[in-house]
Formats: C-alpha cells, structure tokens, sequence
C-alpha cells in the first residue's frame, strides 16, 4: 500500500502575511490564523479573570465584617458592578471564544475560520474594551455603579453631571463587545456550515462543535436585542430622552425585558461550549463513546431553541403579570430536559470506562458535579413562588455562581489542560494540575455553598453592609473566596513552565480520536497537508475504525497508536 | 483499497477546490446571517413601540395629533421602488453591461437621496424633537436608525460605483454588488414595516 | 449471581437516597426564618418538596457517577479501550419522559401553591375582595392550615390597608384610614394586609424574607400586593432589588402584634405630631459630606460621589433608634 504514490493536491501555505513572526511575538501582531487568535483570546481573557477575581476578594474582603468599613458604598457598588462585567464580558465570554477559535477549525477539517481577518478584528475589539472598562475607574465619578443589568432608573441617576461617566463608558465597552461576539457568530456560524471537511457530515460532527454552533446562534439573535435596549439607555443617559426614564414618562420594565432577553440565553452562550468540552474530554479519558452522541448534540440545539423563551424567570418580583409568571415557569423548568439529557449521557458514558484521574478529567468531573448541582437549585429557582422569597438574595448568586465558577471555569480549566498538548506541543505537570484542581474544587464549595443559605435567610445581594445573622456564612464564603484566589498560583505556575520547558509529547498524547489530534502539535499554518476525508463518526473507541480515509494522515508523518493498527487492517 | 484512496483524494481535491474558491459563496452565507441578526435589532425597536403604543393611550407629546401621512407615502413609494432599480442594475451586471448597470446604480442612488431629503425635510416640519416624550423619542429613533441604514447604503453604492471603474474588477465575481442590493432589499423592507407601525397605525 | 448482587446493591441505594431525601425535606424548613406569614408556610411546604426531589436526583444520579469513578478506573498499564457502547434508545427516551413528567408536575404543584398564596399579580390592580382561589375546590396537597388562616383573616375582618412608599433610602408607611405616617411598619396578626406600595425614585424591592414575598417597587406604578401576617414578633423589611448607593442601608422593622395592640399603637401615633426619624443613609451622608476633614473616614476607601439620600421622613411614629435585628 506504501508504494502507491498519488501526487497530493498542491497546498500554498505559508505565513498568514510575509514576514510574520513565528516565535511568541506573533501574539501580539495582528494575526490571521485562528490558533494565534485563539490563545490571544485565551491569553488577554485570563489576565482579566485576574483582575475580576481581585475586584471580587476586595469585595469578599468587604463583607466579612457585616458593616459597610473597608470601602466606601460606593466603591462596593463599583466593585459588584465592574466584577460582573469584567467576568462576562472580558473572561467568560473571549475565553471560550477563544477555545472555539482555536479548536473548530482543527476539529471540522478547515484549514481556518471562514473570515480570518474578521476573525482578528473581532479579536482587537476586546481589548480596547478592557481598556474602556477599566478606564472607567478614572473618570470622575467613578466607574458605573448600577450593576451589570444597568437597571433604569439607577443607571440613568447621573451625580457628577457629566457626560463622560462611568455609565457611559460602560455603555460603550458593552456595545463595543457586543460588535465583536457578533461578528465572531457570523464567523463561526459560516464556518461550520460551510467549511466541514469532505466526508464530515453533521452527525460526524464533534459535539463541541454542535455546541459551538448553538452557543454562537444565540449570540446572533440575542445580542441585537441587548443593543437594542443598550442604545435606548445610551440615548436616555446623554440626549435626555424618556424611553426608560418613569419621570418623563417612561417605562423602566422594558429595559428589563430587552436586558434578559438576551442576558438569559447569554448564560447558554457560556455553559454550551463548556459542555461541549465535558462531552470531548470524558470519552478520551474514559476510553468509551460518547454515550446517546446524537442526542446530546441535537439537545445543544434545543437548549438553544428553549433559551430564547424564558427570560421572564429574572422578572417573576418584577411588576410581572402572573400569566407571564406561570408561563415562563414551565418555560425555564422545560430547560431542565436538554441539560438532563447531558449529564445523564455523560454519567453512562463513564460508567464501565477505564477512567484516568488526568487533570483535564478531573476539571470535567468536578464541573459536571458542580453543575448537578447548580442546575437542581436552577429548578428551584424556576418556581415562581420559591423564586418570589429567593431572587435577588444571595441563593441567586450562589446558584449561578455554582454555574458560572463551579461549572464553566471549570470547564474552561478542562479544556485547556486537555488541547494545552495539541496547542504547545508540550505537556503540563500533572502534580500542579491536580493541586490546582483540588484548591479549585474546594474553594467553590466553600465560597459559593455557604451563599445558599445566606440567601434562604434573606440576605438580598448586592448590599455593602448587612444584618449580623448572617455573619456566619459572609465569614466563610470569604475565605472561600480568598482560597479561589490562591488557587490560580498553581495554574500560572504550570502553564507559564510547561510552555517553556515542559516535557515535549508528539502529537497525540493522550491517544485521542478527532481531527485536531491529527495534526501536528502544535499544528503548523493552515492545519493539515491536505484536507482529511472523514469515514466515520467521532468518538470511535474501542471500535476498530478508522476516522479519516486519507493515507498517510492528513496532518503529518505520526500515526496516533491506536489508528495505525486499525488502518493497516483496514487498507 | 487503492480504488477507494484514489476515490477519496478524487473528491477530496474536488472539495477543496470547491472549498477555497469559494470565499465569496461564504461571504453571501455571513452576509445574510449577518442581516438576519441586525434586524434583530429592528425587532427589538418596533417591539418597544408596540409596547409604549398599545400601554400609554395618550402618548403623543401635547398638541400633536398624529402624523401627516401623504408626503412620506411619496417617500416609501420612491424607496421602495428603488429596489426594482437596483435589481435592474444587478441583471447588467450579470449581462456585463457596465454602463446600464452604472446608470441604473445610480438611479438608486438617486431615489435613496431624495428619501432622505425627505425625511428631512419632515424632521424639520414636525413640532415635537427626540425629548419630547415616548412618542418622539420612539418616532426619531426609529426613522433616524433607519436613516442611517439608508445612509450606509447609499455610501456603499457609490463605493460600487467607484469600484465598477476599476479594470477586472469582476473577476472574481461580484460579491460586493450582490451584498450592497441585498442591503437595499433589507432597509426596504425594514422601512415598509416601520410605515406601517408609524404611519398607517395610528 | 452478579445481576442479584447488581439488584440488591441498587435497591438498598434507592433506600438509602429515599431516606436521605426525607430527612433533607424535613431539614428545609431550618434553613428559613421563622414563619411569620401564612403564606411562608405554603412556601415552606414547597421548598420541602423541591428539597426532597433534588436530594434523590442529585443523589440518584451523583451515586453511580462515584460508583464508576471508583470502579471504571483503568489499570496502570492497560491501554485497551473500554466496550463501544455508543447509546441506547429506551435509556435515551426514559431520561428524556421521566424529567419532563418530573418538571410538569413541579410547575403544576407552584401554580397551585402561587395560587394559594393570593398575593395578587401586580399588573391586576381590580380589588376583589375575596380571593377566588381560595375555594375549597381546591384541594392542598400539602397542610392545608394556612390556606384557612388566610381565608379566615379574609372572611373575619376588613382588609387592613397601607400604603407604602420606597425612596432612596428610606421606606414610609402611611395608614390612610388615621391618616398617620410611619417609619416601622406595624401589622395585626391573623388579618389580610393589603399593601399599595409606591416608589418615588427607581426601583425598589417589598421583601420581608419571614413573609417570604417580595415585590419590586416600580416608579409611576401603584402596585398591589396582600399578605396574612400570623405570628407576632419584630421582622425585617429589606429593600431588595439595587436602589443605589445606600441600598443595603435602606431597611425597616415589621411588628407583627397582636390587634388591640395594634389599635393602641396606631391611636398613640396618631396622637403624636410628626418629628423626623432616624435615617441611615442620610446619617452616614451627612458624616461624609458635613464635617471639613472627617470626610469618610469611617472607611478605608473613600468612594465617589452619590445621589444625595432624601431628607429624613417627618412621620408621626418613629423608632428612636436604628432598626432592631431581627431575632437570630
């Protein structure tokens, strides 16, 4: 089979431009090759994760006395706010953008996304709204201290006068990012319906990608309403008019249904790619199929479907008629059937697996802990009448909290042990892994369960200062906190010394079935020599198949061990 | 199994081909998903003025009754026949007839101007501004968010315009003109729903 | 043997997860402050029953999930794969109907109890005087005291009625029947309540958490909003949806008492003339912003500027001090 030898369709590849960098500074050039973009997005999100996670211990600093004496009110108001927005709009969401960047490609068989320089401007927007968001705490008045739903009528309160204000700026930052995510979904929309590799039809498609695909639909038909809304404020703060001002007759309520509208889904935006990864990594280090694949791909898509129709659940103590309040219960209850079907997929497809306790795994089981967990207290929260005690108490922001922390930086965490091989070409050290995950796992439940109940005594979120009984649990969930902080030490530690001088381990280290496996690591411009030809399904273990047609594979000399035996046989 | 390798790089070299030279078949797919989701944006505004409509019964700024609607009925009639134009524009250019396509893109362009002068013309004749309450504030917003619709248009036309001068400009197809009409077709569109809540609604 | 060893390690699991469940469903209701409404025990009873699902789903479904950590683990050196086992149907469609009957029936059971509890969607501004809910059509799943105690307040006594008004900071009662203002909100115990809650700035939030209700208030929107308060004793009302700088300052007590008691209190109140009360905000205010060089230096710090607080109410009852903590 050697011997035949058919001229391989001629591939131009090269750099992205003449003269690129190939070293580290193509990081900071304005590359167009979706890896580069990726850790960009991955690189500058995690450095503002440390900054939301610093605003967020002054904060914890705050409350572990219940009187309002390390800030001033108005600090603490700015810190919630600038937390909140900093974490969404600068980590959560660039993050797993960037995870996305960089894996679809790899993943579909695309030599890169379909708009490769959109791609990098999308990418440069985000700093500059960084930049703005922190600017903000320069201006006087400070940064905007209306929380990040920016509720009418206190974010249209103005004390300084000026025009230039933290409300404004923050405006402008959310607007500027709200450009970029949707410029990113019609990239990353185009590209998976139109530049899947020969052979890969929709159910060969990785479930990342199907979640992918789901997280950046919603980006696409939530995000104008939010820009919508937006402009309407913007207009309401500098003009004057009355859109959402009750003194000159507006109605502030609209504001909030504009806002959910889109900032419900958003949490989909954020949750399904995490998913997604939970449903790559648990068969490679679990060594099984994806358990029920098709249903849990298709369920990204109804979760996506359903995630457009319950944004009322936000607005249940809102002057919320109760027809709307019961239909949006059962809405938001229905949520639950797609992410059972997940979690109850990827229980059975661990169950009779030969499981490795890899850090990647690790990060993957304890978020899928996390988010059981999170999605019950979701149900609860669905409830109207249970909602009507607990919203805007601090069972919320547990709740979402465990969502947020428990399950997506977790999974994020996941992710980028599992491909840091494939994006490097190096291994991470596995002692500091799993000291990352413990501190990790431990600091979530200490900082997010003791909000549980805190919020069942009644302590509304958002305040400065409060009531002695609650003292209790403030005091652990600071400490928490703290312990959250700490735990990214190891986490920086790791990935700066293994980048350098990590152990190097080939191509496919952890012996993984998929397209990006293929290649080399890290995989050169362009990802693959010729385009692979898929044959079968993803997740073939234990299967005895092989995943793509061409001879030698696509990506380079390497076999992967336990696709050479199987096409050998095969051809 | 050689058959089946020979097939395989066969049809893979085919896709690949297809693939690459098919950036333009990948624009008009983000184009449209693009325009979808901006009018998304459409939704949200009309959805606003339906809501302050249908709950605040008097909601005219004082000594306003309603909007003259003879005027702006010559506008959309201008506007919106502006889309057969530029159709026509589009099929010379299929037929590479620069010159008819030229003619007729700058009949669009023309019809495009004179809906704006009559918009403004309007503005400055109605007695309310942006700040005069829900009504104002929705009806500028509204007419002004498509106005620069309209604006970004007529600014992308004349970049065609400009752009049909360059020589093989068209070799590589014509995904600009393609995106520009399909644009005008969608702020026509807007526009007919936006006259109906406006105008027609009263 | 394998499958019998199988069967009776899972049905002695599903015991122990059943008694887990009922033990948490009975530990929910420590987790609540006291009841002082009728309407928290109907909530109570709701959270019980969401408690006890949760607890045997998190359970059901964490327990194999360990059981297979602990298990399925692969031996250091074997490199096989596990079976390829890609899915299955009938455990697809049983994980997808069971949750779905699980939700329905969930939603169903907090319609009912939302319906009970009568508090009035704020949107329906029609008084009616007695809830129709409340009719013995329907049945209560649960406990059926408070749904009595409410009809008994309703049908035994006048609504009492009060008008709140939220400002930033403050919270007023007003009891137009006296004509008397308030900065405590005094309630009798076993009679409906109904409140017209006002804001005069943004948004604030009606939230007494004993009560377990809440409501926003909205500006230029007179809302409605009923409760049977049933134990006497001294709440706490917090605002609870952001109202600006001073929002976790913006609180105030709730007594419940007895009706005579009540009835004294409103006559000794209306037999007062109006002083201003003690304000938090505007107190913490004017000692940032009044003395030269003292400015904050209560904090570490210093913040930026704010929405001056309103001036302190002039109302005819006011506590001479700071709220009271609530019972602990």
């Amino acid at each position: 089979m050697t011997n035949i030898s058919l001229e391989a369709p001629e591939v131009v590849r090269g750099q992205p431009y003449p003269g690129a960098p190939d070293n580290w500074k193509r990081f900071f050039t304005f590359s167009t090759d979706h890896k580069v973009i990726g850790i960009q997005y991955i690189v500058t999100s995690f450095f503002f994760f440390l900054i939301g996670g610093t605003l967020s211990m002054i904060m914890r600093g705050e409350l572990i006395t219940p009187d309002a004496d390390l800030v001033d009110r108005t600090v603490y108001n700015a810190l919630f706010t600038m937390h909140g927005s900093i974490m969404l709009f600068m980590w959560t969401f660039p993050v797993l953008v960037g995870l996305g960047n960089y894996l679809v490609p790899l993943m579909i068989g695309a030599r890169d996304m379909a708009f490769p320089r959109l791609n990098a401007v999308s990418f440069w927007m985000v700093p500059v709204v960084g930049v703005l968001m922190l600017a903000s705490f320069l201006v006087p008045g400070g940064p905007s201290q209306s929380g990040w739903w920016a509720y009418p009528p206190v974010s249209i309160q103005n004390p300084t006068g000026n025009l230039l204000n933290g409300q404004v700026l923050w405006i402008l930052a959310v607007a500027i990012s709200g450009v970029s995510s949707i410029m990113g979904a019609v990239n990353f929309v185009t590209t998976i319906f139109r530049m899947r590799t020969p052979g890969m039809t929709w159910f060969r498609t990785p479930a990342f990608v199907w979640s992918v695909l789901g997280a950046q639909l919603i980006q696409l038909y939530g995000l104008p309403a939010l820009t919508g809304g937006a402009v309407m404020l913007l207009l309401d703060i500098t003009i004057g008019t009355s859109f959402f001002a009750p003194e000159r007759g507006g109605n502030p309520i609209l504001y909030q249904h504009f806002f959910w509208f889109y900032s419900h889904p958003a949490v989909y935006v954020m949750i399904l790619p995490v998913f997604g990864m939970f449903s790559e990594i648990l068969p490679v280090h679990a060594r099984k199929p994806l358990f029920g694949y098709r249903v849990i791909a298709a369920s990204s898509i109804l979760i996506t479907v359903v995630s457009g129709l319950v944004w009322v659940h936000h607005m249940f103590a809102s002057a919320t008629p109760s027809w709307m309040r019961i239909l949006f219960m059962v809405t938001s209850m229905l949520v639950a059937i797609p992410s059972g079907i997940k979690v109850f997929g990827w229980v059975a497809t661990i169950w009779g697996g030969k499981i490795r306790f890899t850090t990647p795994m690790l990060f993957a089981l304890g978020g899928i802990s996390n988010w059981l967990f999170a999605g019950i207290t979701g149900i609860f929260l669905a409830s109207v009448p249970i909602d009507i005690h607990v919203n805007n108490t601090y069972f919320v922001v547990g709740h979402f909290h465990y969502v947020l922390y428990g399950a997506i930086v977790m999974g994020i965490y996941a992710g980028i042990y599992h491909w840091f091989p494939k994006m490097t070409g190096r291994m991470y050290y596995e002692g500091l892994g799993k000291l990352h995950f413990a501190l990790t796992y431990l600091g979530t439940a200490l900082t997010f369960l003791p909000m549980h109940p805190a919020g069942l005594m009644g302590m509304p979120r958002r305040v400065a200062s409060y009531d002695l009984e609650f003292a209790y649990w403030n005091v652990l969930a600071s400490l928490g906190g703290f312990l959250l902080g700490l735990s990214t030490l190891p986490f920086i530690l790791n990935m700066v010394s293994s980048w350098i001088r990590g152990e190097k381990v080939g191509n496919n280290p952890w012996r993984a079935y998929g397209l990006e496996w293929l290649t080399s690591s890290p995989p050169t411009v362009e990802n693959f020599e010729e385009l692979p030809l898929v044959v079968s399904g993803p997740y073939g273990y234990g299967r005895n198949q092989p995943l793509v047609g061409n001879t030698p594979n696509p990506g380079l000399t390497e076999f992967p061990e336990s696709l050479t035996a199987m096409q050998s046989d095969e051809l | 199994m050689t058959a089946e390798r020979v097939i395989s790089q066969d049809v893979e070299a085919t896709v690949r081909q297809h693939q690459e030279h098919d950036a333009a078949g990948n624009s008009k797919f983000g184009f449209i998903v693009f325009l979808l989701s901006e009018s998304v944006i459409f939704l949200s505004f009309f959805t606003g003025y339906i809501v302050y409509k249908t709950t605040n019964p008097d909601w005219y700024p004082p000594g306003v009754t309603g909007l003259e609607t003879r005027e702006p009925l010559i506008n959309t009639l201008v506007l919106v026949s502006s889309s057969f134009v530029i159709y026509v524009a589009e099929r010379y250019l299929h037929d590479k007839k620069l010159w008819g396509f030229r003619i007729f893109l700058l009949a669009t362009m023309a019809m495009g101007g004179y809906f704006l002068l009559g918009q403004a013309v309007e503005w400055s004749s109605l007695p309310f501004g942006f700040k005069d309450g829900l009504f104002g504030g929705m009806f500028y917003l509204l007419t002004g968010f498509h106005g620069l619709h309209v604006l970004t248009g007529i600014l992308l036309q004349t970049l065609m315009l400009g752009r049909s001068f360059i020589s093989g400009n068209y070799d590589n197809g014509f995904f600009g003109v393609e995106a520009t009409s399909l644009f005008w077709h969608f702020v026509d569109v807007i526009w007919i729903v936006l006259y109906t809540l406006i105008y027609v609604w009263q | 043997m394998s499958k019998l060893r199988a069967i009776l390690i899972m049905t002695v699991y599903a015991i122990l997860v059943t008694l887990a469940s009922i033990w948490m469903a009975k530990q929910s209701y420590s987790w609540f402050p006291p009841e002082a409404s009728a309407e928290s025990k109907l909530l109570d009873d709701l959270f019980s029953l969401f408690t006890g699902l949760g607890t045997f789903i998190y359970l059901g479904v964490i327990g194999p999930f360990l059981y297979s950590l602990v298990f399925h683990r692969a031996r250091k050196y074997d490199m096989s794969d596990g079976p390829p086992i890609e899915g299955n149907t009938w455990l697809e469609i049983v994980w997808t109907a069971v949750p779905l009957v699980l939700v329905l029936t969930l939603s169903f059971v907090s319609y009912r109890t939302y319906e009970k509890m009568a508090v009035r969607g704020p949107m329906e501004l029609v008084h009616l005087h007695l809830p129709q809910i409340i009719q013995p059509a329907y049945a209560a799943p649960f406990d059926s005291t408070p749904q009595q105690e409410i009809e008994n307040a309703v049908e035994t006594a006048p609504i009492e009625e009060i008008d709140v008004t939220a400002k930033q900071w403050a919270w007023v009662f007003h009891y137009p029947k006296q004509d008397i203002t308030s900065t405590e909100l005094h309630l009798p115990v076993n009679r409906r309540v109904r409140f017209t809650l006002r804001s005069e700035d943004v948004l604030h939030g009606f939230y007494i958490p004993a009560f377990r209700l809440k409501q926003d208030v909205v500006p230029n929107h007179e809302i409605d909003f009923e409760l049977t308060p049933v134990k006497t004793g001294t709440y706490r009302l917090r605002d609870s949806m952001f109202s600006g700088t001073y929002f976790a300052a913006n609180q105030a007590d709730v007594v419940v008492q007895p009706f005579n008691e009540y009835q004294q209190w409103l006559a000794d109140a209306a037999a007062a003339s109006p002083t201003p009360a003690f304000n938090q905000a505007a107190f913490e205010y004017s000692q940032a912003n009044d003395q030269e060089g003292a400015t904050k230096d209560n904090v570490v710090v210093r913040g930026w500027d704010t929405i001056p607080p309103a001036s302190p109410p002039v109302v005819n009852y006011a506590p001479k001090h700071e709220p009271d903590s609530p019972p602990t």
